[in-house]
C-alpha cells in the first residue's frame, strides 16, 4: 500500500468532467437562463434602432449574466452543500481552490456561450453587428461582468446556510437588478437615483459591456465603473470565500 | 490475523473539539494499528462523529495532534486524506451523475483514474453488473453501501474510515459489509468504524473505545472488556440474558439515560 497525492491537474480534470456532465444534464435550466437575453433580443428591436445596437446587446449579455453568475452559480452551490456533495468531495485529497476553480470554469464557458449567442443572434435579429475590436472586447469584460455577479453569489451562499433562503434572496435580487436593468436607466428621473443606478452591479457591468462593444465611446465614467466594478469583486467576493462554510451544520 | 502493535497508522492524541462554548470531545487519545479493526463506540452526541470529523479533516479541533501514517492531518492534509479512504454516515454524489461517472469522478480525483472497462468490472465483482447507467438515488440502501464503500478504498487506503457503515442495512447486506471489512483486515488495511451495534462491535472489532460525554471511558479488546466488568453490580443489574455482553458492560458504563 503507497500513499500517492494525485496531482492537481487530475484532480481537476476529473472535477472539471464530472461538473461538464452535470451542467450537460442540467441543459434545460441552462437553455431558460439564455431566454431572458434572447427575449430582450426579440422584444428590443426598437431601441436597436433608437438607442443603438451596442445598448441592447450590452443589456441582453448584463442580464443574462445575472442569471449565470447569481442564479446558476449560487443555487448549485447552496444546492450541493445542503445535500453534502461538497462534504463527500472534501474527504478527498482535493484542495478546495480546485473544487471551487472547477465549478466557476463552467460558469465562464456558459459566460462565453451566452455572449456568443447574444452576438448571433442580435446579428440575426436586430442587425447589429460590432467591430471585432468591439466583440474581442466584449468577451473580455463579460467574463469580468461574470466575476461581479458570481462573487455576489459567492456572497449570498457564504452569509446564507438555508437553500431556501439563498433561492428566495437570489429570485429577489434577480428581479430588482432585472427591473433595474430594463427599466432603471430609462425612467428614472431623480439624478441621484440614476448615477446610483448606473454604479449598481448591474449600472457598471453594463455601462462597461456597452463601451467595451464600441470602444470608442469608452470615457471616464466607464474607467470609473470599471474600477467600482474590480471593488465590487473584492469586497463581495472576499466576504464570501470568508463566510463560506462546506457544510450547513 | 496479527496485528502489528509496534506499528500503528492512526495515532489521536489529546484530542479536544469545541462547538462555540461546548466541547463536544475532551482530551481523547487511542491509535489504531496496522491491520486493525478499531471500533468507536459511544451513545449518540457522545463526540464520536467529531472524533472521526477531525480525522477527517472536515473539522478544526481546538487542541491535541492527530498523526496519520506518521504526518500531523493538520500540517500535511492532502497526504492524510490520500493515506485514508472515508465512508461517512450519508453519502451524498451529484444527483445528475450516474454510477459509471460517479466512479470515474472519484478515481480521477484519488488520482487512480479508471477506464469504463475497469469500472464496470468493479461494478461486477460487488454485483452491480447492468446498473451503470442508473443515479446513485435508483439504488437501493445496501447497494449504495456497496458503491460508497468502493468509492472510499477505489485508492487502496492504509486507514479506512466507516462511520456506522451497517446503519439500515439489512441482515444479509450487513453479514457481507462484515466479510468485507474482514477482507480489508486481513489485505493489511486499518479500519476504524463507529457503531450501534454491539453484536457488530464484538463480531468484528478488535478492539473498541467506548466514547461518553466527549471522553474516551474505556479502551480494550471486546471479550477483556466483557471479562473486566462482568462481575461488576452495574453490569449485572443491567445484563438480560443470564451472561454477561459488551452491550450489558456499555450500557454500565454509558448510563440507561437515552440521549438526544
Amino acid at each position: 500500500m503507497e500513499t500517492t497525492i494525485p496531482k492537481t491537474s487530475t484532480v481537476f480534470a476529473s472535477l472539471f468532467r464530472a461538473d461538464l456532465q452535470v451542467a450537460f444534464s442540467n441543459r434545460r435550466s441552462v437553455i431558460i437562463s439564455l431566454l431572458v437575453p434572447m427575449i430582450i433580443l426579440f422584444t428590443w428591436k426598437p431601441f436597436a434602432q433608437k438607442m443603438g445596437g451596442p445598448f441592447v446587446l450590452s443589456t441582453a449579455v448584463a442580464i443574462g449574466l445575472i442569471s449565470i453568475g447569481l442564479m446558476a452559480y449560487t443555487l448549485s452551490m447552496a444546492r450541493d452543500r445542503e445535500k453534502g456533495i461538497f462534504q463527500r468531495l472534501r474527504l478527498a485529497p482535493a484542495p478546495t481552490w480546485v473544487i471551487m476553480t472547477s465549478r466557476i470554469t463552467i460558469q465562464l464557458m456558459m459566460i462565453m456561450v451566452l455572449t456568443l449567442g447574444v452576438f448571433i443572434v442580435g446579428f440575426y435579429q436586430d442587425k447589429v453587428s460590432l467591430s471585432a475590436q468591439g466583440y474581442i472586447c466584449s468577451f473580455f469584460v463579460a467574463i469580468l461582468g461574470g466575476a461581479v455577479y458570481l462573487s455576489l453569489g459567492q456572497m449570498i451562499a457564504g452569509l446564507l446556510k438555508n437553500f431556501e433562503t439563498i433561492n428566495a434572496v437570489t429570485r429577489i435580487t434577480y428581479f430588482c437588478f432585472m427591473m433595474v436593468g430594463t427599466m432603471g436607466e430609462i425612467l428614472a428621473v431623480n439624478p441621484t437615483v440614476k448615477q446610483m443606478i448606473r454604479f449598481s452591479p448591474y449600472g457598471c457591468v453594463r455601462m462597461m459591456l456597452g463601451a467595451s462593444m464600441d470602444p470608442a465611446k469608452w470615457n471616464q465614467d466607464t474607467t470609473t465603473a470599471l474600477l467600482v466594478s474590480f471593488a465590487y469583486i473584492i469586497v463581495f467576493a472576499g466576504l464570501g470565500i470568508k463566510n463560506f462554510r462546506w457544510e450547513t451544520k | 490475523m496479527t496485528i502489528d502493535q509496534d506499528k500503528y497508522i492512526l495515532n489521536v492524541d489529546d484530542l479536544s473539539v469545541s462547538y462555540g462554548d461546548f466541547v463536544a470531545v475532551k482530551n481523547v487519545s487511542f491509535k489504531v494499528m496496522h491491520g486493525e479493526i478499531f471500533g468507536l463506540l459511544g451513545p449518540n452526541g457522545a463526540g464520536k462523529t467529531s472524533t472521526l470529523s477531525s480525522i477527517e479533516g472536515l473539522i478544526r479541533y481546538k487542541s491535541g495532534t492527530i498523526t496519520v501514517d506518521g504526518k500531523d492531518v493538520k500540517a500535511d492534509p492532502l497526504y492524510a486524506k490520500a493515506s485514508m479512504g472515508v465512508q461517512l454516515q450519508a453519502t451524498s454524489f451529484q444527483p445528475e451523475l450516474n454510477v459509471v461517472q460517479i466512479l470515474q469522478l472519484f478515481s480521477g480525483i484519488y488520482g487512480v483514474p479508471m477506464s469504463r472497462d475497469r469500472i464496470r468490472g468493479i461494478l461486477k465483482e460487488i454485483g452491480l453488473e447492468g446498473h451503470e447507467k442508473k443515479k446513485f438515488s435508483q439504488l437501493s440502501g445496501g447497494q449504495q453501501q456497496r458503491i460508497s464503500l468502493v468509492i472510499s478504498t477505489i485508492h487502496n487506503p492504509k486507514l479506512i474510515l466507516l462511520d456506522e457503515p451497517t446503519t439500515g442495512l439489512d441482515p444479509q447486506a450487513r453479514r457481507q459489509l462484515w466479510e468485507r471489512i474482514e477482507a480489508f483486515r486481513e489485505q493489511g488495511h486499518a479500519v476504524l468504524l463507529t457503531t450501534h451495534s454491539m453484536e457488530e462491535a464484538e463480531a468484528i472489532c478488535d478492539r473498541i473505545a467506548i466514547i461518553d460525554r466527549g471522553q474516551v471511558i474505556a479502551i480494550d479488546t471486546p471479550q477483556t472488556l466483557i471479562d473486566t466488568h462482568k462481575n461488576d453490580p452495574d453490569v449485572i443489574a443491567v445484563s438480560r440474558r443470564g451472561k454477561v455482553t459488551l452491550e450489558d458492560v456499555f450500557i454500565a458504563l454509558t448510563g440507561k439515560t437515552v440521549r438526544a
